[in-house]
């Protein structure tokens, strides 16, 4: 008894000595797509000094970026996340089916699907826009040089890849009007496939992610478009300059909605569920609704995307539910290994 | 500029071909060549395009290799951390070290059982050591030297905070500083007598750390309790025992000459319940390796044992010197006779790297590896110790017999470390122990031990 009393003073004189220096500060690891580094510099800071307000701690959030699809992948692979914010709903389910790391029903957990901002596709031209390119027709064209990124790595070239199509299949019921629901014939299926390799032919470089090709068409100055996110179109405007680029509006893209979620095991063992959780509901409030719109993101919340409707051009949008049936059967047949890419690219 | 850089080259084109005067040309010509510009002016970018297609695309292969590299685990050989495999992100680590000391020695005057000349293998230890999950790490050595096999260290460290980890496992009890060093890296080939005060290896638990920016290095563990100079690899009674060690280099990483002094104190406390058949109860040993002093037949422990240890290693330059006083007190009982007895122990070894490399605690690291073709001939160091043991009076003649073990032993020695490089060590002592009593006749003979060794660490 009297070793055992002697220990327990011992010990807790040690950790009395040793820990009271270790001040609270907590770590939280943002995994998120390419374009958002800006965006979420400028959110982290504003919920940093809201968490130290209201809980007196100081959380610190690590940012790390590439291709959706290759962010995914390094989560499944054990890069621990507190929170992924990513390109599309599709790698974040990869992420729940294949590591188990929150349950299959994560976009329930959080308003419009768990994603609190949204985009489109837009094209990016050279100032004057020498190539004509108005519309997705004008990028089949001989000669017109194409940016995007890998669909097979980047969620942003899949929404690309995913826009051309449907607009291709608009195309082919507009020619066809007297043939009922002729967007959903085989014909029309062959068409877009065609369509689409077409484009792709015309793309002489693919990057991992959006900003690589950010990288190649901006600052390596090749390509005549870029098919770019509505976001990283407008920043590229502003950081490079009007006198250098312009932004083309297609008569048809896609609604992207880059979803967020919790990474439960992770914050469970780590114990940082609260400031996690907290960290995604502020997204969706005044403020963080606010940070995405100056960032080009277009607002869920109505009072900010009123406020900021002037930014944003009308464009006529599709969604991926309506067009491919959802994002786990537009993966399967156009993107996963041999599918309608890899034979696209592949004869390219 | 790209049109600027077209027109010359046009230009220098039609002038080097004698058409930039025709005399005779027919009409139209000058759209001709406004086309040709334009023509020319069209090709230029193209393969302007394509050039930085392709330094782009090289770029992006350059930059996927790069990403590959990250998850790509490293593989090292190297003499100073030997072989290694670490993944990409070092969260997980792997080395593969050895130890092997080959020892010749001949030792005349003792009375121990040890053949007195002979060769032997003294150590041989494959060293498996390791990160786990970036904030884990694990050691796990055996050792195969003279013939047997042992497990010396198999423990893992959880490192919280570098002021706060935590070890659990096998490994050396928290108290001799001249234990406490690598067995690759002590002075002499074998340790001094005030050792055969220190537990060895033992099992359970410690919190270690360091504050201060390293300045103060503190150990407390709960442990089974070894006997002095002594491993355990299972409990002998259900106590246990405490072990803690404070070590303090104040005035560490200045250049000045309190730069290398460190001083500390290590204690240990536990009650020890020996039995006829274990003891507990420790043996002794001299320079080389034959009994020093044993504990007479039907004497066991009984009770509490406390040891305490002040220590000093301090260098400067080439010059180091490590000091160390032990106490070792138990209690031991025969019979209906109890008794708590106290052996002291203390040395002063001291070292001179002739070739002006730095003394530390650890191996003197060579300038210049041997390379006899180059002449260089690695590191030379002297190294000298005196230290003495005694054994408490009060054990004999009823714990102990004086005419069988000494009541003290003093040894003097001195050596030569020959350091061919980071991994190989040529070194030979002489040692001379003398003993008061120990002997039918009054005192044991004194015993001179020469031992030699090669040495290969990696």
């Amino acid at each position: 008894m009297k070793i055992k009393t002697w220990i327990t003073q011992v010990v807790l004189g040690v950790l009395v000595l040793t820990i009271p220096g270790y001040a609270k500060e907590i770590k939280l690891l943002n995994v998120s797509y390419d374009p958002t580094r800006e965006l979420y510099q400028a959110f982290n800071k504003e919920f940093a000094a809201y968490w130290k307000q209201k809980t007196g701690d100081t959380v610190v959030i690590n940012q790390s970026h590439g291709g959706a699809g290759k962010q995914a992948r390094a989560v499944i692979d054990g890069l621990e996340a507190d929170v992924v914010t990513l390109a599309l709903a599709y790698d974040i389910d990869a992420i729940a089916e294949k590591a188990k790391l929150f349950p299959k029903t994560w976009q329930s957990r959080l308003p419009n699907n768990s994603s609190p901002y949204t985009s489109t596709i837009v094209f990016l031209v050279r100032k004057g826009n020498p190539k004509q390119i108005k519309d997705w027709n004008d990028l089949i064209k001989p000669g017109v040089s194409i940016i995007t990124p890998n669909p097979k790595t980047s969620g942003g070239a899949r929404w690309n890849y995913l826009a051309a199509w449907a607009f291709a299949l608009e195309q082919y019921k507009t020619q066809h009007p007297d043939q009922k629901d002729a967007e959903k014939s085989n014909e029309a299926d062959a068409y877009a496939r065609e369509f689409v390799g077409k484009i792709f032919k015309n793309v002489p470089v693919l990057d991992s992610g959006a900003r690589g090709s950010t990288t190649t068409f901006v600052q390596r100055e090749i390509g005549d478009v870029f098919l770019s996110w509505e976001n990283e179109a407008f920043l590229a405007v502003k950081e490079f300059g009007a006198d250098k680029f312009e932004i083309v509006i297609p008569s048809l893209s896609i609604l992207a909605e880059p979803p967020v979620t919790v990474v439960d095991k992770v914050v469970d063992r780590r114990g940082t569920r609260e400031v996690a959780q907290a960290y995604l509901e502020f997204l969706y409030t005044e403020k963080g609704q606010e940070i995405a719109a100056k960032h080009f993101y277009r607002p869920r919340l109505e009072s900010v995307a009123k406020k900021y409707a002037e930014q944003f051009p009308k464009v006529k949008m599709i969604t991926i539910d309506e067009v491919f049936g959802g994002w786990q059967k537009a993966q399967k047949r156009h993107f996963d290994d041999g599918g309608v890419f890899d034979q696209i690219y592949g004869i390219k | 500029m790209v049109k600027v850089y077209a027109t010359l080259i046009v230009f220098g084109v039609v002038f080097l071909s004698g058409r930039a005067f025709p005399e005779n040309e027919p009409a139209g010509s000058t759209e001709t060549q406004i086309n040709e510009i334009k023509s020319l002016e069209q090709r230029i970018i193209e393969l302007e395009q394509q050039q930085k297609i392709l330094a782009r695309k090289w770029e992006i292969e350059q930059q996927a290799a790069a990403d590959k590299a990250k998850t790509v685990p490293v593989v090292t050989a190297n003499s100073k951390d030997g072989f290694s495999l670490k993944s990409a992100d070092g969260d997980f680590s792997l080395r593969f070290r050895g130890l092997i000391q080959a020892d010749t020695r001949s030792v005349s005057g003792s009375s121990g059982s040890l053949a007195d000349d002979t060769f032997t293998l003294r150590r041989i230890r494959p060293i498996f050591e390791g990160t786990l999950w970036k904030d884990i790490d694990f050691k796990i050595v055996p050792d195969f030297g003279g013939g047997s096999s042992t497990l010396q260290d198999a423990y893992l460290d959880f490192k919280f905070l570098p002021e706060f980890k935590v070890r659990a496992g096998r490994f050396k009890s928290p108290f001799g500083i001249e234990r406490l060093q690598s067995s690759s890296d002590t002075l002499f080939n074998e340790l001094g007598l005030p050792s055969n005060l220190t537990p060895n290896y033992d099992i359970g638990a410690a919190i270690f750390g360091d504050l201060y920016g390293g300045k103060l290095g503190y150990t407390v563990g709960v442990l089974n309790g070894a006997a002095d100079n002594a491993s355990i690899d299972s409990d002998v009674d259900n106590n246990k025992e405490v072990a803690a060690r404070l070590f303090a280099n104040p005035w560490k990483g200045e250049d000045s000459l309190l730069g290398g002094l460190g001083v500390g104190f290590a204690s240990t406390y536990g009650i020890k319940d020996g039995t006829s058949s274990s003891t507990y109860l420790p043996t002794y040993k001299t320079i080389g390796q034959a009994d020093l002093f044993k504990y007479a037949s039907g004497v066991v422990s009984d009770g509490t044992q406390e040891r305490y240890s002040p220590q000093l290693y301090y260098s400067y330059g080439s010059f180091g010197v490590l000091a160390e006083y032990i106490t070792s007190s138990r209690k031991v009982s025969k019979a209906a006779a109890s008794e708590k007895l106290t052996n002291k122990a203390w040395q002063v070894a001291a070292s001179y790297v002739l070739t002006g490399e730095d003394a530390t605690y650890k191996s003197v690291v060579p300038r210049k590896p041997v390379n006899f073709a180059e002449g260089s001939y690695g590191a030379w160091e002297a190294v000298a110790r005196f230290g003495k043991l005694d054994i408490d009076n009060d054990t004999f003649p009823t714990y102990a017999s004086s005419t069988s073990y000494p009541e003290s032993a003093t040894n003097i020695g001195a050596g030569l470390n020959w350091y061919w490089n980071r991994n190989v060590k040529w070194s030979l002592d002489y040692d001379r122990t003398s003993f008061n009593k120990g002997s039918t006749k009054g005192d044991r003979k004194n015993e001179h031990a020469v031992i030699g060794r090669v040495q290969l660490t990696f």
